[in-house]
């Protein structure tokens, strides 16, 4: 079982790679891939994607050192997986992450790396909406990790946070609050995380938002006003359009220092500009600038923080030391402590999918299975011009023989076959009709693939009408559009956005890679 | 997938054809430009360094003075014991932060070099390890035994032997007289350090507290690994990840995150003293036993040792040295005259403090490994 979650992990990000690789913004939020041939005065960044915010910095840099960075943003977990793979060796010279903590966990990667500079720190904290504040009675300043479970458990606090597999924030709020609730009063034990996995599984169920990235959560929250709080970085929170108040749980956080590092494998003039350009970010004045305008915290002696962050002092809880660790709490999470998902995969298998893309997608979904977690449930629904009723097929993933359920997936995927037109929006209204009033202890999506336009059954519009008039909580189930073949980006942007999904495409990547990269999602 | 293969490949030949036309750019600058340096004789020489040294070769002063001497010094930072796992072709000198993984490194290089002697290693300064904790923390070490503070109560000394007991017995902050109120101050009390397999300060730190905690004997064999075995791991398992070089966890300390109690070297404190920077609620304390940590250049290549020499024996480079808080070898008037303001953090002539002579590296290494459960266990 505690293997499992890496050697998922790895092989579907290294599909995710590939999608990514060839991707380029579009519906996505991902910026365009700046990874390509080194350039004199350019340094190629692989970084963490909240350092969007550094671009006024960056610029500063760039007039005082001759140096401007390209930045490549990606996941924390996906950007380790390159690194380990040597696939960042190819196209970047250096690593901005949140933290390097996640890295030094693999063995592999440490002679890859070089000149580790943490540049500013910021803790993972949790907004939480100011009524909500009031309405607890909270002083933010005392707030324990116990005091925020004990407000889950009572049904009085509801949160959104990052999947801890795919992004430091996520995965530090996992390590900070299976400490707090553990009490464990040191760097933190298979034990500690046993111990605690009654509470932590009563904490989770306040979780009522998941992301692949921290950007869309917070799209995804402004949507929501049934969730009080936010999981991120404080200097996210402090950014955030509608005010919220941040606590930094009293009883310990864990602080990204963002370092920037340099890739081993790069040539010395991309070192000597690094070594530049950190040595103008760790001025005063730089530092002085970093703070008033990202608001994370300064590392450099005598800088004052900006005026909006607290400074009264925390305890920093250590990060795991051992992978066995780092690992059990991620398959922990996955398979025992979240809220298990359901999911309804809307699959286009009109007569246009015949061919080489049908085997594609079966050859995509039997890559899916190898990622499908503990107690999740995943319905295959495909449609031609109308749902194939007699294709259909729901499965549940027992913990207790996780096998049946992913080799009874496979064999359904293989037996999909390609006839009729394609009822896109007929077909998603069955999707919702299956799903129901979600129950509140589960994720739910609908992805769908599709190849083509809609020519059968019900049109957009009446699929619009359809969902408005959905009770609320139907209403909060998102739709994941895929764009694959000849589908009308358009059309799938308008239901992304009027479910509060998100667009995938497939058509520059791969189908794999956009699969894996929902999955983050649900 | 086809379409993913066809990217691929036009990327490779995309990349192919620059390269050649990089290098033809390279080879027109040599045939071109070849005459007008002759006369300049520069010299530009590449290095392996520990982080703490990295500001130091970074300053323009430092890189004027190496300029006025001929030599432009390129670095890269990596944890002294990491080094040995680098390629060092193309590298003129390594230059990590002790001599253990500086014998190590010469003797990979002489390996290498075969029937070539080497020019021997340079240690052109050195600096004791310090604990920085902030004051509060400092207070309560100080209220229970486990430290005593000067007047000013901004330096002091740690009790080696009182602070290895509390851990033995995993104490914790909030076990400790006086920590009520300080919320920031729970959990099990511990000095954080680097990754001893991978740096050389975390490895030094085990160094002597395994020194301390054997009655004063300096671990010689496997037998006396394993006595001290326990309580160095102990040290190391509390701390969960470690760092590989010891300017981060500074650097979290100095930002007001991180643990409260961090092993740094001396110069870390001393430069920012030095650059006139104020230290907040910054508290120095030199433990009672301590090792002195001999930043050693390794020369792979007569240029590199030329560079060390130089760092050893000219005077500007004496002075920028001490500037960033490092004592040179020989004579101690130049550190004591350049911080003769900052008495008030720094011990300058290291009254009371013992130096833990260190074992061989293999030893070392052995306790590293052990203590991060790397090692075997027998």
């Amino acid at each position: 079982m505690r293997t499992r979650a890496w050697a998922r992990t790895a092989s579907a990000l290294a599909l995710a790679l590939l999608a990514t690789a060839c991707s380029g913004g579009g519906g996505d939020d991902r910026p365009v891939d700046h990874g390509t041939e080194f350039e004199a005065g350019t340094l190629r960044v692989l970084a963490s994607s909240e350092l969007a915010d550094m671009g006024p910095i960056l610029d500063e840099a760039a007039k005082a050192t001759g140096i401007t960075v390209r930045p490549t943003y990606a996941g924390t977990l996906d950007a380790v997986e390159r690194i380990a793979s040597g696939e960042a060796d190819k196209a970047y010279d250096a690593v901005w992450l949140s933290s390097n903590d996640y890295l030094r966990l693999r063995p592999d990667t440490a002679k890859k790396i070089t000149n580790e500079t943490p540049v500013m720190t910021s803790p993972v904290a949790l907004g939480v909406r100011p009524a909500t504040v009031a309405r607890l009675g909270w002083d933010p300043a005392k707030v324990t990790w116990s005091q925020l479970h004990r407000a889950v458990a009572d049904g009085k606090l509801t949160y959104g946070m990052t999947d801890p597999k795919r992004s430091n924030s996520g995965f530090s709020a996992l390590v900070s609050v299976a400490s707090g609730l553990s009490g464990a009063q040191s760097a933190l034990t298979e034990q500690d995380v046993t111990r605690a996995t009654p509470r932590l599984k009563e904490f989770f169920t306040g979780q009522k938002l998941t992301s692949g990235s921290s950007g869309w959560l917070a799209t995804a929250y402004a949507r929501r006003t049934d969730v009080d709080a936010l999981v991120n970085y404080e200097s996210v929170l402090l950014s955030a359009p509608g005010k919220l108040t941040v606590i930094r749980p009293s009883d310990g956080v864990v602080t990204a220092d963002y370092p920037l590092t340099l890739l081993t494998s790069a040539r010395p003039e991309a070192k000597e500009a690094a070594g530049r350009l950190t040595t103008w970010l760790r001025t005063p004045d730089a530092q002085r600038r970093i703070t008033e305008t990202t608001l994370r915290r300064p590392v450099v002696a005598g800088v004052r923080p900006a005026s909006a962050l607290a400074r009264d002092p925390r305890r920093e809880l250590p990060f795991p030391g051992s992978r066995a660790v780092a690992d059990g709490l991620l398959d922990a999470y996955d398979n025992t402590l979240r809220r298990p998902s359901r999911t309804v995969y809307v699959l286009d298998t009109s007569g246009s999918m015949g061919g080489e893309r049908l085997e594609r997608l079966k050859s995509a979904l039997a890559e899916l299975t190898g990622d499908f977690r503990d107690r999740e449930e995943v319905t295959l629904m495909p449609f031609g011009s109308s749902v194939k009723q007699d294709e259909v097929r729901t499965h549940t993933v027992d913990p207790a023989s996780p096998k049946v359920a992913l080799d009874a997936i496979r064999a359904d995927a293989r037996k999909l076959s390609a006839s009729g037109g394609t009822a896109i929006y007929s077909s998603l209204q069955e999707a919702y009709a299956f799903l129901g009033r979600a129950p509140d202890d589960t994720f739910t999506s609908v992805v769908l693939m599709t190849d083509g336009e809609n020519t059968d059954g019900d049109p957009a519009a009446a699929f619009d009408t359809f969902y408005r008039s959905l009770p609320a909580e139907q209403q909060r189930t998102p739709v994941f559009p895929i764009l694959f073949g000849d589908s009308d980006r358009g059309e799938l942007d308008h239901l992304a956005s009027l479910t509060g999904g998100k667009l995938f495409d497939a058509t520059r990547g791969s189908l794999d890679g956009a699969f894996e990269e929902i999955r983050g999602y649900q | 997938m086809g379409f993913r293969e066809h990217a691929a490949r036009v990327r490779r030949i995309l990349g192919i054809v620059l390269a050649v036309l990089l290098l033809g750019g390279v080879a027109a600058v040599l045939v071109t430009g070849g005459d007008k340096d002759t006369g300049t004789a520069t010299k530009t020489v590449r290095g392996v360094i520990g982080s703490e040294k990295a500001e130091f070769f970074a300053d323009p002063q430092v890189v004027k003075a190496l300029a006025a001497k001929g030599f432009t010094v390129g670095t890269e930072t990596s944890g002294s014991w990491d080094m040995e796992e680098r390629p060092l072709d193309g590298y003129d000198f390594v230059f990590p932060s002790s001599k253990g993984p500086a014998d190590e490194l010469r003797a990979k290089a002489q390996a290498a070099s075969k029937d070539k002697a080497l020019p021997a290693p340079l240690r052109p300064f050195y600096s004791p390890l310090v604990v920085v904790a902030h004051s509060a923390a400092a207070q309560i070490l100080a209220g229970n035994g486990l430290a005593t503070l000067g007047p000013r109560g901004t330096s002091g000394t740690l009790k080696m032997d009182a602070y290895l007991a509390a851990a033995r017995a995993d104490r914790t902050w909030q076990q400790l007289k006086g920590s009520a109120g300080h919320t920031e101050l729970s959990g099990t009390l511990f000095i954080t350090s680097t990754d001893p397999v991978a740096s050389s300060s975390g490895a030094l730190y085990l160094a002597a507290a395994s020194y301390v905690a054997d009655g004063g004997r300096v671990a010689g064999d496997k037998a006396a690994v394993t006595r001290t075995a326990p309580l160095l791991r102990k040290l190391v398992q509390v701390q969960g990840a470690q760092q590989s070089g010891s300017d981060a966890p500074f650097r979290d300390f100095v930002s007001g995150v991180g643990n409260p109690l961090v092993l740094v070297y001396e110069s870390q404190v001393a430069s920012q003293l030095l650059a006139g920077r104020p230290m907040g609620d910054l508290v120095v304390l030199y433990p009672d036993t301590t090792v002195n940590s001999d930043h050693t250049l390794v020369p792979l290549t007569e240029n590199g040792r030329a560079l060390g020499e130089l760092l050893s024996t000219d005077p500007e480079l004496r002075k920028l040295a001490v500037r960033h808080g490092f004592r040179p070898q020989g004579a101690a008037s130049e550190f004591t005259a350049a911080t003769d303001g900052h008495t008030a953090y720094l011990n300058q002539t290291l009254t009371g403090v013992r130096q833990a002579p260190v074992p061989t590296s293999k030893v070392l290494h052995e306790m590293a490994l052990r203590a991060r459960d790397q090692g075997d266990t027998a």
